[in-house]
């Protein structure tokens, strides 16, 4: 990549504010990596040995893995009926993706903070959110929409509203960006690009999943650096991997499967966590977390799945866990060769005072810096309803989408929290110079296997598609991760979740 | 004579020194992180002196003449360089950019001065003794100046008059040169007039300097600051020239006390009147009582709860003898509760019901005082309604923000409320919007309290009707995600002020 030189400008003045800030004496800032679940997964990939089960349970059905797959699919038996069931997260605290923290200022999210407002064909999504009261005859609660400001972007010295570019936008720019939208909403209109995907997926449009979304892009004739940034970084955030490394079909996906969003997304201070406290709610105690998986066999009747010292026996299993596990702990299941993820790093800081912005703006839900590698901060505080606000916490995303993720799965766990400490306030002091001074704490959150990746060819993985169909022989273990979508949003893990629970149901 | 010139090198000396100072401190007041402020302006300063040395050697002829210019040049620039940075900082985008122009200027002149005194000299001395006897004086000054500038000039007379002070001292050496140098020079009288003048300016800016300040610091208060408070919400202020007191929060008037009984009467009384048996009242926001003290005139309410979000704002107007005596000890009633909390997560969680609600809240100039005319807001508030009930909602202009007000009427029919929109006329606020909402139609009141000065049973009817230039707008409603209210409200003051 050649460099411009506005950018050569703003690196040698990031390192010239760089060599000047240790000068003045950094304020100490607390905090830790945590709810670091790396261990417990290594210790599944090099088969470690397990006690043996000391006692039995019986079970309809047993989920294993507590996100919104997971919880998803138990909320459908409960609606359904059924309470001979038992959820097994490993991690003490379960919603996956969806978990959340607080502390004395607020709740905020460690990762997934938003849902957008599901379009028509969402159905499942539809009734959860009636279930919760988000949805009353048709009418969304207005409190749970984003509020205004939703998003802002920091490009070229200045901000504005929304993050798809408008400031230093020429006509050419405009002109791409009016064909890449007219050609998005021909796919829209195709009805072959739906959320959930399932539901579209035709093979009219799998020679999309043999290219690069940068490719596609390319090809069409864009080269708007504008356009380009926003395509990319669209990828960024909803994928973790750069255009270059996208299906051109999850790219497109990206933006032909919603409606323009005039009203949402929804969300809440804790993000998603919201909607796992309230799940966690209404399954009491069928929810254990803290249980970890470490086999699960197919028996003539049934299946066994063996946590800690208990053998949970059912009749059906639903595996809601990221499918690269599985592997490992299915006797006698073959590797997988087509799932990739990406590896992520969170932080939440918390704001002590309020910091200091460059340039005019007020404080967004979202805000962006182009030309940052990483995917900017969202404010917890911003769903408050006080109109007076001095302390809150941002929660900081940095999708780890240069390169392979291996070798990036290896540097998220090799840097310290210094390292990254720097590297978090270094990219927040582009647009909040005495940030420093402001924040107190930064609690980190590494996942290695943040998301699927959807890579060329993801999507139409003979392998995936198998695996979502059937289950494994016999039918009796049932996959329900979003990666069997071959990304990860919320509308995937629960639509995969509740079809899941239907599917034991029919067994 | 020898030590006459020798006193002018120190003079002159400190002079520099002072405005170098000047720079530097208004620069960290101003902008913080004092070492980097100090640092680059004492840098740009000490190399404008050098490139004024390095003018000089161009300056052939008439010395005298031309050392005098540049010393009124120095008067005229360093003395009114505080004020004017004061100024620009206020006023302009590009403050850094003219601190920085001002220090190299400075710097320039007076780094011409030494070297241009020295030849103006140097016949009259050995070369040492010439070096050694400025040099030690150029010193002397530098010390008297950096020792008088933090102990006496900064607590005394502050930075705008410090500098003011010792422009006048540039232009008094300017003066005094003329006649110490008088055979040398052929023209002496226009440079005694221009010396004469500037001296005059700065005397007059020494005189005007508070003014200035002030000015600088707030151009908004035109009348005498009583009181001036900053609190973790907001900046009280309080003016007052002869009888009329003014009050400002975060510099937005809000309320003059010569015609605020218009704006609190017209705000109370044309929706509690018509309330048959009103006995609870909530007031949100209203922390200066005045509002309340309407409601007291109404001798069946038991009950008047108020909601402020700043309680130094509520505790002045309960204590301060001037500002409680303005609402009439409306506070110090054992009827009224006051409570300082957020107003929309106190009405969230709060279940009282209540007959009559005063929302009076500052203009939405913001996305957090946004939030507080959405239909979220109106539709919580409204569960705190009687049946028989009404709330009365302060709507901004309908004149100035013809737009914004009637989206506030739009917002609260969207959150389920009947509405009845009214005006009315405050001088010091020019014509005002209230809306009345509920669940029922109220109809006009039949009798207001007595002793009122600006409502009456026969002028409510008026106030009801909109003439065509205020009349309704179509215009969405204010919501929560989407608050089109307060960029309405942006565009609205915007075609006014400019």
């Amino acid at each position: 990549m050649t460099r411009t030189r506005r950018e050569f400008l703003a690196l040698s003045g990031a390192a010239l504010a760089g060599t000047m800030t240790p000068a003045r004496g950094d304020r100490a800032i607390a905090g830790a990596f945590v709810d670091d679940n790396s261990t417990n997964g290594h210790r599944i990939r090099d088969r470690a040995s397990f006690p043996s089960a000391t006692q039995v349970e019986k079970h309809r059905i047993v989920i294993v893995g507590g996100g919104i797959a997971g919880l998803s699919a138990a909320w459908r038996l409960r609606k359904r009926g059924v309470s001979d069931f038992v959820l097994l997260e490993m991690n003490p605290q379960p919603g996956g993706n969806a978990r959340w923290g607080e502390n004395a200022i607020t709740a905020y999210p460690w990762a997934a903070h938003y849902v957008p407002l599901p379009g028509p064909k969402a159905v499942y999504v539809r009734e959860l959110f009636e279930d919760l009261g988000v949805l009353r005859d048709g009418v969304w609660e207005e409190r749970y929409l984003c509020q205004d400001p939703q998003e802002r972007l920091f490009l070229f010295g200045r901000w504005q509203e929304g993050i798809e570019p408008s400031v230093g936008v020429g006509p050419k720019d405009r002109d791409q960006f009016r064909r890449l939208e007219d050609l998005f909403a021909e796919f829209r209109a195709s009805g072959a690009f739906t959320i959930p995907m399932e539901l579209g997926l035709s093979s009219t449009t799998e020679a999309l999943d043999r290219l690069s979304f940068a490719d596609w892009l390319r090809a069409r004739g864009v080269d708007s650096r504008p356009l380009l940034w926003y395509m990319d970084y669209a990828c960024r955030d909803d994928y973790g991997a750069r255009a270059a490394d996208t299906s051109a079909w999850a790219g497109i996906h990206y933006f032909a499967s919603r409606e323009s969003e005039e009203k949402g997304p929804l969300t809440w201070p804790e993000g998603n966590g919201w909607i796992v406290r309230r799940l966690l709610e209404r399954l009491g105690t069928s929810v254990r977390a803290g249980q970890m998986v470490h086999r699960i066999e197919a028996r003539k009747t049934g299946v066994s799945v063996f946590a800690g010292h208990t053998e949970h026996r059912a009749d059906v299993v639903i595996f809601a866990a990221p499918t690269f596990l599985a592997p490992f702990l299915v006797d006698g299941m073959t590797p997988l060769g087509d799932f990739e993820y990406s590896p992520w790093l969170t932080a939440n800081l918390t704001i002590d005072r309020l910091p200091r912005t460059r340039g005019q703006s007020p404080p967004a839900w979202d805000t962006v810096v182009m030309d940052s590698p990483t995917l900017g901060y969202v404010d917890a505080m911003h769903q408050t309803l006080k109109t007076h606000v001095d302390r809150t916490v941002w929660t900081f995303y940095y999708a780890l989408a240069d390169g392979e993720p291996a070798t990036n799965r290896r540097m998220l766990l090799q840097r310290s929290w210094d390292d990254w400490k720097e590297i978090i306030l270094r990219d927040l002091e582009r647009v909040h110079p005495d940030i420093r001074d402001c924040v107190s704490r930064i609690d980190m959150m590494r996942m290695g296997h943040a998301m699927a990746r959807p890579k060329v060819g993801a999507i139409f993985s003979d392998e995936r598609r198998r695996l979502a169909r059937n289950g494994l022989p016999g039918g009796r273990l049932l996959f329900a991760n979003s990666d069997l979508s071959g990304f990860s949003i919320f509308e995937e893990a629960q639509y995969r979740g509740v079809r899941a629970a239907e599917r034991a149901l029919q067994m | 004579m020898a030590v006459l010139l020798f006193v002018s090198v120190l003079l002159v000396a400190a002079c520099g020194l002072i405005y170098e100072l000047v720079a530097g401190t208004l620069a960290s007041y101003l902008l913080g992180d004092s070492v980097l402020q100090f640092s680059t302006v004492i840098g740009c300063y000490l190399f404008a002196m050098g490139i004024g040395s390095a003018l000089s050697r161009f300056i052939d002829r008439g010395l005298i003449y031309r050392f005098v210019w540049i010393e009124i040049a120095v008067a005229l620039v360093g003395g009114f360089s505080s004020a004017g940075l004061f100024l620009a900082f206020a006023y302009t985008q590009g403050f850094q950019l003219i601190l920085y122009a001002t220090v190299i200027v400075i710097g320039v002149l007076v780094g011409l001065e030494i070297p241009l005194l020295m030849r103006i000299v140097r016949s009259r001395y050995e070369f040492r003794d010439l070096v050694s006897h400025v040099l030690t004086f150029d010193y002397l000054g530098a010390l008297a100046a950096s020792l008088l500038f933090p102990i006496v000039l900064v607590p005394k007379l502050g930075l705008v008059r410090s500098a003011m002070l010792f422009g006048l001292v540039n232009a008094a050496v300017a003066l005094w040169s003329t006649f110490l140098f008088s055979k040398q020079l052929a023209t002496k009288t226009a440079l005694r007039v221009a010396c004469l003048v500037v001296a005059a300016a700065l005397s007059a800016g020494l005189i005007a300097a508070g003014r200035i300040t002030a000015y600088a610091e707030d151009n908004i208060y035109a009348d005498e600051v009583i009181l001036s408070r900053d609190t973790r919400y907001q900046h009280i202020v309080v003016t007052r020239w002869k009888d009329d007191i003014r009050l400002f929060l975060s510099s937005h008037l809000q309320f003059s006390s010569r015609d605020e009984y218009r704006y609190h009467e017209a705000l109370v009384h044309p929706g509690l009147a018509a309330i048959p048996a009103p006995r609870r009242v909530l007031v949100l926001g209203g922390g200066d009582g005045l509002a309340v003290r309407e409601l007291l005139k109404y001798p069946m309410i038991e009950r008047i709860t108020l909601v402020d979000l700043d309680p130094e704002m509520t505790r002045l107007f309960t204590t301060h003898a001037l500002l409680s005596s303005l609402n009439g000890h409306s506070f110090q009633s054992p009827r009224v509760t006051v409570i300082n909390a957020d107003a929309f997560p106190w009405i969230d969680s709060n279940r009282e019901m209540f007959d009559f609600i005063v929302v009076d809240f500052p203009d939405p100039t913001n996305y957090s005082l946004g939030k507080l005319y959405t239909t979220a807001f109106y539709r919580a508030a409204g569960r705190h309604l009687s049946a028989q009930g009404a709330m009365v909602v302060q709507s901004t202009s309908p004149m100035f923000a013809r737009d914004s007000f009637w989206c506030i009427v739009q917002t609260l029919k969207e959150a389920g409320l009947k509405t009845r929109p009214y005006h009315a006329y405050v001088p010091s606020f020019g014509e005002w919007g209230f809306v009345l909402a509920g669940f029922v139609d109220h109809p006009a009141p039949a009798a207001v309290p007595e002793g009122l000065r600006f409502v009456s049973v026969a002028g409510i009817p008026a106030m009801f009707d909109f003439p065509p230039d205020m009349s309704p707008v179509p215009m969405p409603a204010n919501h929560l995600n989407d608050q089109v209210l307060v960029r309405a409200y942006d565009r609205d003051w915007k075609d006014i002020t400019h």
